[in-house]
């Protein structure tokens, strides 16, 4: 366990706080004294988890947000009532975003802005709403970016030539090239915010976790074998650890180390690594977010 | 003049990924459904991830004067066209007695005038630089006459034979006919939901949206009168062409039946849970 540090006067933002690894970060975080906004994509869930939190910790200061992150009229709809909901709480900053949502789906589904739905809802709502929030993130001492990726990116590629898959969709392909995706997207935002060393980037392997998520989108085989493979995962209390550590520590043992895993910095896929490959993400990216990301200093 | 692709019915499963297949190829789009809020988001996507031009206009099909200031729209901007997929469609599924006068007319108004009609003005304004071709969605239950979707099942059969004959009678007019005969696609959440319900059945019929929309318009680009995508829907057809259709509808009234029952908790569950959004046709 980690030393238990007061994250009192901090603001965090945790996306998927509803189930599984978010939902026991967003505890942690607001157990210890840090003002969280918890993001859904349910409003009765969302209710459901802030009165299980409140009941637990009656102290805490916790506002739940409605967002379908598979829309990004949605990810910038969010963006503003998160300005708002800080604003309100007389915080001018956001110290941590935590882009932890993230989906399965057993079949090829398109999003309403014809994306595909793993693509969307796991990498670009991350890119999409850290580029919204950027500025709040400039402001903070040392904002950070925590991005939940996986150990399964390290057997995959970008399929450049249809990074939708709408030929050849596989659910193992979609949802490893996204995870895959989440780890150049946090070594390319390092690399893009030189100028603004207060602000980091990091990937989290949460490792095997007992979560819903592969029970959600897929039936049948895959249903069954999610389910069996879960079984044998850790506790999303304990998977939560290293967002904890990354959110709270002051001083990171390696703040250059990208991905995490355990609470300890470790290496990568090889193709996550590679500059160029993260150079193109994010460009194509920024193209289907509509967004130009500032560079080096923040307006 | 700007030589386009209309797409009707774009925002549902099968138009998005009809309309990603036919930008990825380039071409330009016009796009029209039912709802504007739909609509603009998909366009937006469409022009970022393809780089292509889409234009758009909402309008509700059913209706003869919307489908009439829709194609005034279109003169407004002087689009020609190479290629019109028929998308727009709609089923409301259970015993005939119950449905209302409202949803049999909206069927035989959708699925099948506005088909028509709408083939009849884009024929008139096609880019006559080039070969036209239509798509017109039927689907796998074209083949079959089915208890419980009676209504649905026949217009289908309608599409289908109307776009075989005028396959063959548009051929020296450098056009094509293709029908596109797929089972049941899985697109939204709800219709996944029920395809599971399904169990296996409904799984090994079951083929990714995107595919699907990749073999119709390779299929429709050859000319081929048919598209049935996957190689069990085709045993499926061959299958039932050879059992009389007296036996056939007995036969799928008996599966619709028992289909429904493993649905029932589905849609119940729906009915208490907004979150699965269903579809907007
Ligand atoms: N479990 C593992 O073994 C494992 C391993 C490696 C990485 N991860 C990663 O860890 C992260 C969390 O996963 P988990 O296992 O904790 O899954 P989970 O229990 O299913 O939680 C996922 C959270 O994301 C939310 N969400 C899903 N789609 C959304 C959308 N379109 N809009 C808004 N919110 C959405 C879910 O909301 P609902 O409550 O409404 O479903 C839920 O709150 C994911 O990024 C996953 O890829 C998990």
């Amino acid at each position: 366990m980690e030393n238990v540090t007061d994250l009192t006067g901090k603001t965090i933002v945790v996306t998927g706080a509803t189930a599984g690894i978010g939902q026991a970060a967003l505890t942690a975080l607001a157990a210890r004294g840090a003002t969280v906004i918890g993001v859904g994509r349910s409003e009765a869930r969302c209710e459901a988890a802030r009165r299980v939190l409140l009941s637990a910790y009656p102290q805490a200061q916790i506002t739940y947000l409605v967002a379908d992150l598979a829309s990004q009229r949605q990810v910038r709809l969010l963006a503003t009532a998160i300005r708002e909901r800080l604003h309100a709480a007389g915080a001018d900053h956001l110290d941590v975003l935590v882009n932890n949502a993230g989906t399965v789906s057993s079949w090829y589904v398109a999003t309403e802005d014809g994306y595909e739905m793993q693509f969307a809802v796991n990498h670009l709502a991350a890119f999409l709403l850290t580029g919204e929030l950027l500025p709040l993130l400039g402001r903070a001492e040392a904002g950070r970016v925590l991005t939940v990726s996986s150990g399964s990116h390290f057997r995959t590629r970008i399929h450049w030539q249809d990074v939708m898959f709408r030929r050849g969709y596989g659910i193992l392909k979609a949802y490893t090239q996204s995870k895959l995706a989440n780890v150049l997207f946090s070594a390319e935002f390092n690399r893009r915010m030189v100028g603004l060393a207060r602000i980091r980037a990091y990937a989290v392997d949460p490792g095997l976790v007992n979560t819903q998520i592969g029970l959600k989108g897929t039936s049948g085989l895959e249903h069954w074998f999610w389910g069996r493979r879960a079984a044998g995962g850790v506790s999303p209390e304990q998977a939560a650890q290293t967002i904890i550590h990354l959110a709270s520590a002051p001083t990171l043992e390696d703040p250059d180390a990208v991905y995490w895993n355990a609470c300890r910095p470790c290496r990568p896929s090889r193709i996550a690594q590679r500059p160029a490959e993260a150079a193109r993400l994010w460009a194509l990216s920024e193209r289907l977010c509509g967004i130009i990301m500032p560079e080096g200093q923040l307006a | 003049m700007r030589s386009t692709v209309l797409i009707t019915g774009a925002t549902g499963g099968l138009g998005k990924a009809l309309a990603a297949e036919c930008a990825a190829r380039g071409w330009d789009l016009f796009l029209t459904d039912v709802s504007e809020q739909a609509l603009a988001p998909l366009v937006a996507g469409l022009e970022r991830q393809f780089g292509v031009t889409v234009l758009y206009r909402a309008a509700n099909l059913t209706d003869p004067q919307a489908r009439t200031e829709l194609w005034q729209a279109i003169d407004r901007l002087g689009l020609r066209f190479h290629f019109l997929c028929n998308v727009a469609g709609i089923d409301f599924e259970g015993p005939f007695v119950e449905r209302t006068l409202d949803d049999l007319h909206t069927i035989l108004r959708l699925n099948i005038e506005s088909t028509v009609e709408t083939t009849r003005h884009a024929l008139s304004r096609r880019d006559r630089t080039r070969p036209l071709h239509i798509l017109n969605v039927a689907s796998l239950a074209a083949f079959y006459p089915m208890p419980l979707k009676a209504v649905y099942a026949s217009s289908k059969r309608f599409l289908l034979d109307w776009s075989l004959a005028l396959n063959r009678e548009l051929r020296e007019a450098d056009a094509t006919v293709t029908a596109l005969c797929p089972a049941g696609m899985p697109s939204t959440p709800l219709v996944i939901s029920l395809i599971d319900a399904q169990g296996l059945p409904g799984r090994l019929t079951t083929m990714n949206t995107g595919e699907v929309a990749a073999r119709a318009i390779e299929d429709a680009l050859r000319g081929r009168a048919i598209c049935i995508p996957g190689l069990i829907n085709q045993v499926l057809r061959v299958a039932g062409g050879m059992v009389p259709p007296q036996i056939l509808a007995a036969l799928i009234e008996r599966r619709w039946r028992q289909s429904q029952k493993q649905a029932a908790p589905v849609l119940a569950a729906r009915q208490h849970s907004p979150d699965l959004a269903p579809s907007t046709r």
